[in-house]
């Protein structure tokens, strides 16, 4: 009973507050009389959606599936990062500090870069993201895999397994909580590494929207695009987070 | 070891010498220090005796313990098994942690096969003999769980399944029951005289509970810190089967008590130096005799 109506609350909760920052935001715009370029009443700007659903979300499955592509570099980039670094010492003194330069650097400076080298298409735009996004990943797992039980090791040792089979079967598995909480992070990164590649590149996708809805004041279109990237956000984020519980399930047993 | 109150124990002709350590000796070196973990030490066991390595923690008795297993190397030194010098790891050893080291998100028999599985070894051959290990050790019916589910005293029995899986020649065993309370070790030190009975290895055990090492052991080999090595080796005159019984004789306390005092007194033959600090610093399981 009682884990029923903490589950209750914790979806009541999240929407009630939601719906409170709705009526005081059309509140807000209506009794100030804010102009609707500056800032668009929620009202208009579900109005706007419905009325431009089509468009947009042909322009919502253009960035989803970037995005998606991105992300799945990310994952697969920083895996096999982290598991290059944590199995050789020479490699991690050779990579890691590069990887770690390379972060220092505002990647959001590089996307213009990205035009010259990959030019306008999907591809620059899935590897700018994809660059963006892989280093959570990369460092979490790092750090999961260095963290597996040293008895765990020392018993593999003893048993004569190989470091493939161990890696495998030992640290991987130990590495999970890790490996997903930087997933987490990363999958937020590579939407937002699309759209901002999308500002530079695109004719097409929700930057795009954006950015044309931008340029021509149109304001509630703009944030129209904004409130289906928050949808697409979160699906994404949604779907990493249950593949996690499912893991981490079966890893708890 | 020359002033030593009991003989040096001499072991059975037959099968002499199946593990031969002949001045092992291990050096740590970090940057310009030197710690010597291990100085200098030689014993041999005969098949099928069971040694207790008794010392205090910090004597460097894991490491002779992994030394034996092939996981350190020697800094000098040799150590022979079965004919053999040591170089690394053989299935023909089985291992047991200090920790039960049992991995979370495998079943009991799921753990109890990993030696199989990590060898990609043919399930179907090693499911019943792990079966027969469990039942061995009182986990009938357990094993489905997870370690999460199990006591302290059970997990180890799945770390002692899984050590004897691959019916290993030689069981090493590193302090296994030192985290346990003193009740539930008892038990474990019943169950291992148990499972004695039934698989009669050559075993070596390291613990620093003198009570322990007297109840399981038909050899008990002292070691002290400073220097790290063996100050004694004293036969225990109790037969088999044994069981817990045996604690409440006479003859076991006035044992107990010589070995204390044999550590105590570093083996009663160095000048100890001031600054050595006690010889025996008991770990934090170390109220118990």
């Amino acid at each position: 009973m009682k884990a029923m109506s903490e589950r209750s609350l914790s979806l009541v909760l999240p929407l009630a507050s939601a719906a409170a920052i709705a009526v005081a935001w059309q509140l807000a715009v209506q009794l100030g009389e804010i102009p609707e370029v500056i800032l668009p009443a929620p009202s208009s700007i579900t109005e706007n959606l419905l009325r431009s659903l089509p468009s947009l979300l042909h322009q919502a499955s253009v960035t989803g599936r970037e995005a998606l592509a991105a992300f799945a570099l990310a994952v697969a980039a920083g895996f096999l990062g982290a598991a290059a670094i944590s199995s050789s010492k020479i490699l991690r003194e050779i990579v890691y500090p590069a990887i770690v330069t390379l972060q220092l650097i505002p990647k959001v400076a590089l996307a213009p870069l990205f035009v010259v080298f990959l030019g306008i298409d999907h591809e620059a735009r899935i590897t700018f993201a994809a660059l963006l996004s892989f280093f959570p990943v990369l460092i979490s797992t790092a750090v999961g895999l260095a963290n597996t039980d040293l008895s765990a090791l020392w018993l593999c040792q003893s048993l004569g397994a190989s470091t493939w089979r161990t890696f495998w079967s030992v640290r991987v598995p130990f590495a999970l909580p890790h490996f997903f909480s930087g997933v987490r992070i990363s999958s937020t990164m590579a939407v937002t590494g699309v759209v901002i590649a999308e500002f530079i590149s695109a004719r097409e996708g929700l930057g795009f929207a954006i950015l044309a809805a931008g340029a021509r004041s149109q304001t509630a279109g703009a944030f129209a695009a904004i409130a289906l990237l928050c949808v697409l956000g979160l699906a994404l984020y949604g779907a990493v987070a249950g593949l996690e519980r499912l893991a981490i399930r079966w890893y708890r047993g | 070891m020359d002033t030593l109150a009991l003989p040096l124990a001499t072991a059975p002709a037959a099968d002499h010498g199946f593990i031969q350590v002949r001045q092992a000796r291990k050096v740590y070196a970090s940057g310009d220090k030197r710690v010597e973990a291990l100085s200098d030490v030689s014993f041999d066991v005969a098949r099928g005796e069971f040694i207790a390595i008794l010392g205090p923690s910090g004597c460097g008795k894991s490491t002779l313990l992994m030394m034996c297993g092939g996981l350190e190397s020697a800094t000098g030194g040799e150590i022979d098994i079965a004919g053999s010098r040591m170089t690394g790891p053989r299935t023909s050893i089985g291992i047991m942690f200090q920790d039960p080291t049992l991995l979370p998100w495998k079943t009991v028999l799921q753990n109890v096969m990993f030696p199989a599985h990590v060898l990609s070894r043919p399930d179907a051959e090693y499911r019943d003999r792990a079966r027969t290990l469990i039942d061995m050790v009182g986990l009938h019916g357990f094993e489905n769980k997870r370690p999460h589910e199990l006591s302290g005293g059970m997990r180890q029995r799945v770390a002692i399944c899984r050590a004897l899986l691959n019916d290993p020649d030689i069981l090493l065993m590193d302090e296994p029951f030192s985290a346990l309370d003193a009740i539930t070790r008892d038990e474990m030190n019943e169950a291992l005289l148990d499972i004695w009975r039934h698989y009669g290895k050559t075993a070596l055990f390291v613990t620093h509970s003198i009570r322990e090492a007297v109840l399981l052991a038909d050899r008990v080999l002292v070691m002290t810190r400073r220097p790290a090595t063996i100050v004694a080796d004293i036969r225990v005159p109790f037969g088999r089967p044994r069981d817990i019984s045996v604690t409440e004789t006479p003859e076991f306390t006035r044992l107990c008590a010589e070995l204390r005092g044999m550590i105590e007194h570093g083996g009663g033959k160095r000048d100890r130096r001031p600054g050595d600090g006690p010889v025996l610093q008991p770990g934090r399981h170390g109220g118990q005799i």
